[in-house]
Parts: structure tokens; C-alpha cells; sequence
């Protein structure tokens, strides 16, 4: 049996990590998870994007002493990929922050919990009734 | 409901991918900007590295945006758990055991002269100032693990960094001044390969690496910080 | 000055961003006025190159590579606008009683917000992207309010996840055509991404720049986030940054994906936005969230006329934007003033005149009563839509005059509850500083405009005709039609160093 291309597999690899990233994103309920979740999207795309540079063959894109030998990978996207590597660097970094005080402020770090008590906070904080009496007598209703 | 159609378009969207993979040139792909890049870069910018002469010459704008960014999280993870940080009162973690200790008196100068080894070759090998300034930061960060009742003056850091970005932003306008281009290369170009070769390159790339560097550090340093504090 | 300096306006609230914490550990009035100066130094920029350019375009290669193996800003008379309007609304809605590092973060997104205007690089406005996210993540989460914090989490969490998104779909045209630069790939998309995969590209891209620009289905953020900050910071997010992320959705459509099926994408995502968005409002029951789906419902709109091929699309387009621009953060200002559950208001706009009759004008426009400048916007976009005559185009154009009926059905129920004779239980009097001063230049704005229309109708066809100029962005990018499909690499590098400008510039810009 017959390996498919080295082109192939990393591809291959790259859109699985990347949807591997974005099901967790939706699927996961664990704060935490969620922004491993992300990591490993984004890993994903950083993967794809250096493939987006790959040549069958090719040396690192670096001029050191003699003429290069042979064909050299394209250096643009490596660059682009350190930069986005930066990116998510950053981001998760700041994801987690949050997550650290919203677990203080809220005492949960389940994403439905977070999420059913911010709407809260947001009526509360406009001064409106829980939401059960949405329809309750007094509310206006347009004609 | 919301989990099942966000599966089904994330599924959708790998099988969409994965098909596209015959459409796609890979292992050959275009390169029109690339080989543009290939053929002049070392001319152009006088950096061995060709990938550093992207990053920091041909794209130096983007690296701008992207020390923002840093930047930006930086402050924001600042001001997300300013107000949650340690109280002076508060106890903190134990001192590390001795294997840690001693690893971080050992390694604290080792990883020093690495960082500011892969930061002052950017231009010629693999590395440069982000590479460089995160083991920069892991140097100043790890002693704080064996030793967690110490700190990093965070003053000092806000200083660092705000004026390594300055740097980076000065020899972009020094080069507009000058060349009416901003963060175009200035300074001869040297001999490919030497040390002291590229312009300006591994000047942008030392600001990098203190800028990334004092970031990198503050962040961990801040959410340790935050740890000890918490719960 | 010539045109180079326009990369000032992206440099100088950078350069203040950084020093901004620093020095804000000694002197908080230092850092304020050090950003002030930046966001004034950029605007005058920017303006100064308006004025020279008078009506023509010009690149500017920034570090002096030759597009498209560097970066080129491109300066036409959207992104000039645009980018102006980026200082000006920062400094109206500066966060005054902030710290030092939201006054940091300001200017980096002030920054960011203007590099998203100008910039003809599809990896370059990522960047610019990101960093107009980032640092309104930190803007949101620096709210006291724990709500701020949650919401500022989900919405890092979508906004990421549309980054990745937005990264692969980069990553997809970046493969195909091998470069990166707006006008190259313009010349290089009618044979390499006119076919299933260019449009996965483009449907990737729409979904990624689609958080900011809160475009239907990744909008789920805009209610939390904007009923959770200060009405400075929505007004901010709301009028500008979702702007310029539609600007740049714009962009690549014209340049790099001119398909009927691309513009039909956005179209349709654009029609559910403003159903969602307008239906969510009327069931509001704050004016805060009132306002933020409200918001969604007028960028729908803005997507639906943008999806208009030529230049009809654009003006409409344009217009719609440009108004919201004015409108809404006006609106969130007001918001901010009387706050909170829509029937706690009853008859808390009476006594306020100034406020009310703001509030008045506003509502009006936003639902397009004639005179006011909303009503043209949205004639122009009903009309434009059906001069295209396709059937969805048709469909889209029905929607936006139901659309109408609903906004002015919760409008002028907000209004009559505001202005509301008998009292409530207890009116609930301004709580915070009264912040008319923006809103009232906003007002006068728009009524002043209501005078000007011609003018300002023929400035925005000038406007359109220039954005829809392929040939013309091309030529003004790389210098020449035909020569970017040559190899790049085999024409050699000239001038010292740092290879040619080819960018063309009017004569009276090179003096």
C-alpha cells in the first residue's frame, strides 16, 4: 500500500485540526475547554497557512554562504504565520484572563451557566422584571 | 438545536476543504510574491534570512500590528484582573523545592545569552525578535516560579515595553524623515551574512525582542499573580 | 506632504498607544492629551492628503517594496473618508474618565480602525483586524460591571473563532494566486478564483469580517456587548468599527470576488440579518438592546445595498452606512442618558427637550421619514434593488421596506412611552453626565445635510464610481494594466536599496 503525498497528509491534517478546533468551539460547555478549543483551531489555521508555502523539495528560505542549492520554500508565508501565531498568542492569553474573572465574579465556568446569568445581569441592570412575565398585563404591545 | 446545525456546517466545511484539496497547487504552489521575494530580497535588505526580510522589511507593517496586538492584549489582561491581583496581606505560594530553585538560578543566565543570541541573529538564522523575546520572558519568568513571594515591578515593564515600541515606531519615522518612506530599511547593508549587515533590521529586531520579551513576561507574571490570589 | 505620510495616521496614535501606560503611571492628564494630540496629528494627516489629492487616487508602498511584494495602502476617496471619520469619532467619544490603559487601547484601535481603511492587503487588514478585536476585548472587559466581562468573553470566543475562519480563507486565496496584494489579486481572480473554491474563499472571509460587521449569523455578541459597556465605547463599536469592517468586505467583493454568486451570498446573509435584527428590536424590551439589534438590522441593510453590483450598490451602500454612522452612537449616547427598561421611561423625555427632540430627530431618520437624510438612504437602496431586478434582489428590497414598518412600530412606541403624559412610578431622572453636546453636533449633522443633499449625492457618486474602478485601483496599485500578471520577479529592483515606487502619483502630489 502506497502512501498518499506528503502534500496531502499535511493538508489533511491542518482541516482536521481545524474543524477539530471549531466543533469544540461549539460543542464544549468547560470555559477552559472552549479556549483549548480555540488553540487547537487555530493551530489548524496557522498549519494551513505555512502549508500555503510548501514546495516538494524546497531549502529553508535562509542565503548562507554559497548559492543556494536547490529550490527555496516560499518565505511570505512563514511570515504571516509567525505573525499569526503572535495573534493567538495574545488572544488565548486574554481569554483566559477573562475566564479567571468571570469563574470569581460568577462562580461557574459552564458556558450555558455564564450565559443564562449574563442575561440576567442585562435585565436586571435595565431594571426589568425576570423574563417569565414578558407577556404579563401592563407590557404594551404595539397594533 | 444550535449545537446540530454548528456541527453540521463545521463538518461540512472539512468535507468542503478536504474535496478542495485536489483543486488546490499544493507542494507547488504560485508563489508570485514569493518568487519576487526570493530573487531580490537579499538585495534589497541585505538579511540572510529571507524570512526576516519579510517580516521585517517587506511586511514590517504587519509586525507593527501584530506588537500592537501583543500590546493590546497585554493591557487588556491588565485591566481584566488589575482589580483581582494579590492583596499585599495575602499569603503566597510556597517557595519552590530545590531541583526548581537551582534550575532557575542555572538556567536564568543560560537562557539570557539564548534569548538575546536568537534575537541579535534574526537576520541570519532561524529566530529573531519573537522567538528570542519569548525565551527573554521564560528567563525572567521562571525564577518567579521558585521564588513566588518576588515580583516583577511591573512599572519597570510598562516602561520596557512602551518604549521598545517606541523604537520600532521611531526608526519607521526616522526612515519616513529620511527617505520619505516609512519603515523603509536605512543604514548601509553590510556584507550577507555579518553580524552587523541588514540596516536596520536587527535594530527593529531587538526592539521586537524587548518589547515581546517584557510583554510575554508581564502577562505570565500577571496571571500568576492572579493565581496566588485566587480562590 | 506627500502621500507617504498618510502611513502617520496609523504611526502616531500606535506611538501614543505605547507610551500611554507609562506615562500615565505618573501623569493621567499627560497620557490624555498625548492621545489627543495623536488622534488631531492623524486627522490632520489624513485631511492634508485629502486636500492634495483632490479627487484623484494614489498608493503609497509602505517601507518603500513595490507592491505586490510589499505593502500598499491605497487612498481613494472611501478609504480617505472612512478613515478620517476614524480620528474624529475617537476623540468625540473618548473614554474621559478612563485609565491610562484604556486611553492605550483606544489609540490602538483608533489606529487599527484607520489601517482597515487604507490598506490594499488582504493579510495586512487581518492584522488591522485583529487588532481593532483585541483591543476591544480589553475596551469591553475594562467595564467594572461583571456583565462586561462575560460579555466580552463570548465575544472574544466568536470573534476568534470567525478569525480562523477569516485565516483560512486567506490561506485558500493566498495558495490559488500565490500573492496578497488587493490589486494583484484583482488582475489574477477572473482566471484563478472564478470557480467553487474562490467562493469558499470569499464565503470564509464574509463569515470572519462578518463579527465586526455583525452580519448574520455570527452576531450573537451585539446585544450583550453593547447593553454591557458605556454608551461611548457601543456608540464607538456600533458607528465605526463595523463600518470599516463592511468596508473591507466591500473591497474584496469588488476586487477579488466580482460574482453574481458572492454578491447573492451577501445578499441573502444580509436579508436575515435585518429580519433577526429588526424583529429582536421590536421585542426589546431596554433601549439598549433596542438599539444594538436596531444595529444589526441597519448593517443588513448596508450588506443588502452593498451587494448591488456597480456603482448604485456602493452610493446606496454608502449612504446607509454613513448614516448609521451619524444615528446610532448618537442614539447609544441617549441610551446612556435614560438607560434601561423601556416602560421605566414613561414620561421621562418630558422636561428634557433638547434630549427628546434629538431622540425625535434621530428615530425619524433611522425609520426614513422624508425629509430626513435615512429616508434618501433607503430610497436609494429600495431603488437600487429593484433597478437589478433579480428576484432575490427584489425579495431583499421588499424586506427592507417591511423592515421600515417594524422600526417604526418600536421607534414611535419607544417615543410615545418616553414622552408619555402621566408619570411613572418614579421618573427616573439622568443618573449619569449629560453627554448631549456629541449628540446635539450629530443632530446638527444631519439636519444640516438634509440642505446639502445634491452635493453630498453627487460627492458619493463620485465616491462610488472611484471604488468601483478595478482598472483604475489597479493602474494606481501596480503601475501600469497587464504588468502584474508578468512575473513580478523578473522585473528588477530600482532606485536605492529598497526597489521602485511604482505607485502612480498626481503631479501635485510629488512636489
Amino acid at each position: 500500500m502506497s502512501l498518499p503525498p506528503l502534500e496531502i497528509v499535511l493538508y489533511a491534517g491542518a482541516v482536521s485540526l481545524l474543524i477539530i478546533g471549531l466543533a469544540g468551539l461549539v460543542m464544549s460547555e468547560h470555559l477552559v475547554r472552549l479556549v483549548l478549543a480555540l488553540g487547537v483551531a487555530e493551530a489548524g489555521g496557522n498549519l494551513l497557512l505555512v502549508l500555503t508555502g510548501f514546495r516538494q523539495g524546497a531549502v529553508a528560505p535562509i542565503l548562507l554562504g554559497a548559492a543556494p542549492s536547490g529550490p527555496m520554500v516560499d518565505p511570505i508565508p512563514q511570515a504571516l504565520v509567525l505573525t499569526a501565531i503572535v495573534i493567538g498568542v495574545g488572544v488565548q492569553a486574554l481569554a483566559l484572563a477573562l475566564v479567571l474573572r468571570v469563574r470569581r465574579a460568577y462562580g461557574t465556568v459552564h458556558m450555558s451557566a455564564l450565559r443564562a446569568r449574563l442575561v440576567e445581569d442585562l435585565d436586571e441592570a435595565a431594571g426589568l422584571p425576570p423574563e417569565g412575565s414578558r407577556e404579563a398585563p401592563g407590557v404594551e404591545r404595539p397594533v | 438545536m444550535r449545537n446540530f446545525t454548528s456541527l453540521l456546517f463545521a463538518g461540512g466545511l472539512g468535507f468542503f476543504l478536504l474535496v478542495l484539496a485536489a483543486d488546490l497547487p499544493l507542494g507547488a504552489p504560485p508563489m508570485l510574491a514569493g518568487q519576487g521575494v526570493l530573487a531580490e530580497g537579499a538585495a534589497a535588505t541585505g538579511a540572510a534570512n529571507l524570512v526576516t526580510a519579510v517580516v521585517l522589511a517587506y511586511r514590517g507593517i504587519d509586525t507593527l500590528g501584530e506588537l500592537s496586538i501583543l500590546f493590546a492584549a497585554a493591557a487588556g489582561v491588565g485591566l481584566v484582573l488589575g482589580r483581582a491581583r494579590r492583596r499585599p496581606d495575602a499569603e503566597a505560594d510556597p517557595e519552590g523545592g530545590f531541583i526548581l530553585l537551582a534550575a532557575a538560578d542555572l538556567l536564568f543566565p543560560l537562557l539570557v545569552i539564548v534569548g538575546l543570541y536568537i534575537v541579535l541573529h534574526g537576520h541570519l538564522t532561524p529566530g529573531g525578535g519573537f522567538q528570542g523575546g519569548v525565551v527573554l520572558a521564560a528567563a525572567f519568568f521562571l525564577p518567579l516560579l521558585g521564588r513566588p513571594r518576588n515580583a516583577l515591578d511591573h512599572a519597570v515593564i510598562g516602561w520596557i515595553e512602551g518604549l521598545a515600541g517606541a523604537v520600532f515606531v521611531g526608526i519607521g519615522l526616522w526612515a519616513l524623515a529620511a527617505r520619505g518612506e516609512f519603515l523603509a530599511p536605512l543604514l548601509g547593508k553590510g556584507t550577507l551574512g555579518a553580524l552587523f549587515s541588514a540596516g536596520t533590521l536587527p535594530l527593529l529586531y531587538i526592539a521586537v525582542g524587548l518589547k515581546v520579551g517584557a510583554e510575554i513576561a508581564g502577562l505570565m507574571s500577571t496571571l500568576q499573580e492572579t493565581e496566588a490570589a485566587g480562590s | 506632504m506627500t502621500a507617504d505620510a498618510v502611513t502617520l495616521a496609523v504611526a502616531l496614535p500606535l506611538l501614543a498607544g505605547f507610551l500611554s501606560p507609562a506615562l500615565g503611571r505618573s501623569s493621567r492628564t499627560a497620557a490624555q492629551w498625548l492621545g489627543w494630540a495623536a488622534l488631531a496629528a492623524s486627522a490632520a494627516v489624513l485631511w492634508s492628503v485629502w486636500v492634495r489629492l483632490d479627487g484623484g487616487t494614489a498608493a503609497v508602498a509602505v517601507g518603500g517594496f513595490r507592491p505586490p511584494l510589499g505593502i500598499a495602502f491605497y487612498l481613494d476617496g472611501m478609504a480617505l473618508l472612512f478613515a478620517l471619520a476614524v480620528p474624529v469619532v475617537t476623540l468625540l467619544f473618548w473614554p474621559r474618565a478612563g485609565t491610562p490603559q484604556q486611553f492605550a487601547l483606544t489609540l490602538v484601535l483608533a489606529a487599527a480602525a484607520t489601517g482597515l481603511a487604507l490598506s490594499g492587503d488582504i493579510f495586512n487588514l487581518y492584522v488591522f483586524y485583529e487588532l481593532t478585536a483585541v483591543a476591544s476585548f480589553g475596551l469591553v472587559a475594562a467595564h467594572e460591571a461583571r456583565r462586561a466581562q462575560a460579555a466580552a468573553l463570548r465575544y472574544l470566543l466568536l470573534s476568534a473563532a470567525g478569525s480562523v475562519l477569516l485565516l483560512a480563507g486567506i490561506a485558500v486565496v493566498y495558495l490559488r494566486t500565490g500573492t496578497l496584494n488587493l490589486a494583484h489579486l484583482a488582475t489574477l481572480a477572473p482566471e484563478r478564483l472564478q470557480d467553487p473554491v474562490g467562493l469558499a474563499a470569499f464565503a470564509l472571509m464574509l463569515l470572519g469580517l462578518g463579527v465586526k460587521a455583525e452580519l448574520f449569523p455570527v452576531n450573537g455578541w451585539v446585544p450583550e456587548v453593547y447593553s454591557s459597556v458605556s454608551g461611548r465605547l457601543a456608540g464607538l463599536l456600533a458607528g465605526l468599527v463595523s463600518k470599516l469592517a463592511v468596508l473591507v468586505v466591500v473591497r474584496a467583493l469588488v476586487l477579488v470576488f466580482p460574482r453574481p454568486e458572492a454578491a447573492e451570498l451577501m445578499l441573502v446573509l444580509g436579508t436575515l440579518g435585518i429580519v433577526v435584527g429588526e424583529l429582536a428590536a421590536w421585542r426589546a424590551r431596554d433601549l439598549r438592546r433596542q438599539f444594538a439589534f436596531s444595529s444589526i438590522g441597519q448593517l443588513g441593510i448596508v450588506f443588502v445595498a452593498f451587494s448591488v453590483p456597480g456603482p448604485a450598490g456602493i452610493v446606496a451602500g454608502l449612504a446607509v452606512a454613513l448614516h448609521h454612522l451619524l444615528t446610532k452612537p448618537a442614539l447609544f449616547l441617549l441610551a446612556e442618558r435614560w438607560g434601561g427598561a423601556i416602560e421605566g421611561l414613561r414620561g421621562a423625555g418630558r422636561g428634557q427637550w433638547l434630549a427628546s427632540t434629538l431622540f425625535i430627530l434621530f428615530a425619524l431618520s433611522l425609520v426614513g421619514v422624508p425629509p430626513l437624510p435615512g429616508f434618501w438612504a433607503k430610497l436609494l437602496t429600495v431603488m437600487s434593488l429593484m433597478e437589478q431586478g433579480t428576484g432575490p434582489a427584489r425579495a431583499g428590497a421588499v424586506v427592507v421596506m417591511a423592515a421600515t414598518v417594524v422600526e417604526a412600530a418600536y421607534l414611535f412606541r419607544t417615543l410615545g412611552v418616553l414622552l408619555a403624559r402621566e408619570s411613572g412610578a418614579e421618573s427616573p431622572q439622568p443618573h449619569r453626565g449629560p453627554d448631549l453636546a456629541t449628540a446635539s453636533l450629530a443632530g446638527l449633522i444631519l439636519v444640516g445635510s438634509v440642505f446639502a443633499l445634491r452635493p453630498l449625492g453627487d460627492g458619493l457618486k463620485a465616491l462610488a464610481a472611484q471604488a468601483v474602478d478595478v482598472d483604475g485601483y489597479v493602474r494606481t496599485v501596480l503601475g501600469g494594466p497587464g504588468m502584474a500578471v508578468s512575473h513580478p520577479a523578473s522585473q528588477a529592483p530600482g532606485g536605492a536599496g529598497g526597489g521602485a515606487r511604482v505607485a502612480h502619483v498626481p503631479p501635485e502630489i510629488a512636489s
